[in-house]
């Protein structure tokens, strides 16, 4: 969970008591704003990305260590723009047979830009928010959708137990790699057919057990009562002061981009 | 309270039943065991104790509700809770409190509510200083502690343990049993699954099964004095019986019905002062 989303944060800030509702929606359309977003546009969302995060008292370190795992994304990004923007050539790469152009340089830097705004933004969102309070907000924000068909509460409980079971799998996938490296399994160094074939050795147990567990899951929540009737939370939430300010601004700044857009 | 008739279960339309006309009535307030071993059908019969199964042939009634309808499902769940084997893989919640609110939740009651139920059933298993932890970070043994909380909180009649101490140390098992006995004490119609003979000393009534019929039943001392049929059935008897019937064969004459440790203290300290 900690590398997929970023785990909680425990602080006490205005962020944290915001309502997980609130969060959600703001993070939705920040990230639609930032997505075409120009230049200057992405600095001031960088700026007010800047300041919120200023504001959760979690250190800057936590919010970079959530870059670690899309380095290689962005690279592959950067390089992409890089490589295919046609353009005017830039003198030292046009000696060999590729041709990097000014617009790719501007332009990869800026999708990078981007996706990195994104990055800041999701992990403000998982940072400042109980998992389960994220999963309950999207139940009440999904909940209009029941009239389509939508089980906004079984979607919840999906997301949740995909949640909670994901460290559950890890250390079950390292028991089954112990067991096996117990038995004479080594991989490391190993060819590429060999290691296809070991990862073949554990999935196909890994996906049995999980089936099983999976079985027994659902026999535990039907036990206690689960899908017999509509459900209620202890949690309540309500929307204070803070709450509605923050969406004011958020819809201040949604129109100040709109106005923005029809300008140009 | 529960009344299970002429119970027969088999996976599919086809195929050997799993069990071959069960009959058992577990009474207001009992403790019951049972035991035997494995794929004899004791979890088979117990899901169908709460409608998690239904019958093939048969009725199983809870307070006179019939499991196999599925309009009194949510009434049969609420009063008959489950906890079962693994602890890790019964636990829905991000943290303690939050997996205890589960059931509740589920019988729609108001949050206030809910908040009550959840403090009284963490406080009864004793993980208050745990309430705002995650599971994960829970032994074993207060993981199933917490399984225990979470049914509690539904306010059951009756409880289900199914094998709850197999994946606990020792210092686990003996806080769920403790736990288990505080509740028998409270009332609650308990059914409890297992393979270790000493848990089992301190029920009421024992139900033996092999291959899918109930094989014994009896109090725990009519039942262990049929030590030939159990270790037919690959079951032992409590070590202390064990110890004074094997004292017996000595020639020491000892009551050789005793299951506890200090029943046997005391019938030997009997025979002691008895000699001059």
């Amino acid at each position: 969970m900690s590398f997929l989303l970023g785990q909680y944060v425990e602080a006490d800030s205005v962020v944290h008591r915001l309502d997980p509702r609130v969060k959600i929606v703001s993070t939705v359309m920040l990230s639609l704003l930032i997505l075409g977003a120009s230049a200057p546009h992405c600095l001031a969302s960088a700026l007010l990305l800047g300041l919120v995060m200023h504001l959760t008292r979690i250190p800057f370190r936590a919010y970079l260590k959530a870059f670690r795992p899309v380095i290689p994304f962005f690279a592959l990004l950067f390089l992409l723009h890089l490589l295919f923007t046609p353009g005017t050539p830039l003198p030292p790469f046009g000696a060999w047979a590729i041709t990097v152009t000014k617009e790719g340089l501007f332009m990869g830097g800026l999708v990078v830009f981007r996706f990195g705004l994104l990055v800041f933004a999701a992990s403000l969102l998982t940072y400042t928010t109980l998992p389960s309070d994220l999963v309950f907000g999207l139940e009440r924000l999904l909940r209009p959708l029941k009239a389509l068909g939508v089980p906004s509460h079984d979607v919840a409980v999906m997301v949740f137990l995909a949640l909670r079971f994901f460290p559950v799998f890890l250390r079950e996938l390292d028991r089954m790699r112990e067991a096996q490296a117990a038995r004479g399994r080594v991989v490391r160094g190993g060819s590429l057919g060999l290691k296809i074939r070991a990862a073949r050795d554990l999935l196909v147990p890994l996906a049995w057990s999980t089936l099983r567990k999976a079985d027994t899951l659902a026999a535990a929540m039907e036990a206690r009562g689960y899908g017999n009737g509509p459900r209620t939370y202890m949690r309540t939430f309500s929307l204070s002061f803070r709450d509605y300010a923050a969406l004011f601004l958020l819809l201040l700044l949604a129109a100040w981009r709109l106005l923005c857009g029809i300008q140009a | 309270m529960i009344r299970v008739e002429n119970l027969v279960y088999r996976y599919g339309s086809q195929g050997d039943p799993v069990l071959r006309g069960i009959d058992l009535e577990i009474k207001r307030g009992e403790y019951l065991a049972v035991i035997g071993p494995n794929g004899c059908g004791k979890t088979t019969l117990v899901k169908h104790l709460n409608g998690l199964l239904r019958p093939s042939e048969g009725t199983v009634l809870v307070d006179g509700m019939d499991t196999s309808e599925g309009r009194s499902l949510r009434e049969i769940r609420r009063k008959v809770g489950m906890v079962f084997q693994n602890p890790e893989v019964q636990i829905v919640g991000m943290t303690v409190e939050e997996d205890v609110a589960f059931g509740p939740g589920n019988l729609g009651l108001p949050p206030e509510e809910i908040r009550r139920r959840v403090e009284e059933a963490i406080s009864f298993v004793g993980l208050e200083t745990h309430a705002r932890r995650s599971p994960h970070d829970l032994s074993s043994g207060e993981q199933q502690l917490l399984a225990v909380a979470g049914v509690l909180a539904m306010a059951p009649d009756c409880i289900i343990l199914d094998e709850p101490t197999t994946y606990l140390d020792p210092a686990g098992t003996r806080k769920v049993l403790d736990v288990v006995a505080r509740l028998h004490l409270q009332g609650v119609t308990l059914v409890h699954i297992t393979h270790y003979m000493d848990e089992i000393v301190e029920t009421d009534r024992v139900v033996v099964m092999d291959r899918g019929r109930i094989a014994l039943s009896g109090s725990p001392p009519e039942v262990f004095s049929e030590q030939d049929i159990l270790l037919d059935l690959g079951l032992e008897i409590p070590s202390v019986t064990a110890f004074m019937k094997k004292l017996r064969q000595m020639g020491v004459p000892v009551d050789p019905r005793v299951l506890t440790v200090e029943d046997a203290c005391r019938e030997i300290t009997r025979l002691l002062e008895r000699r001059p």
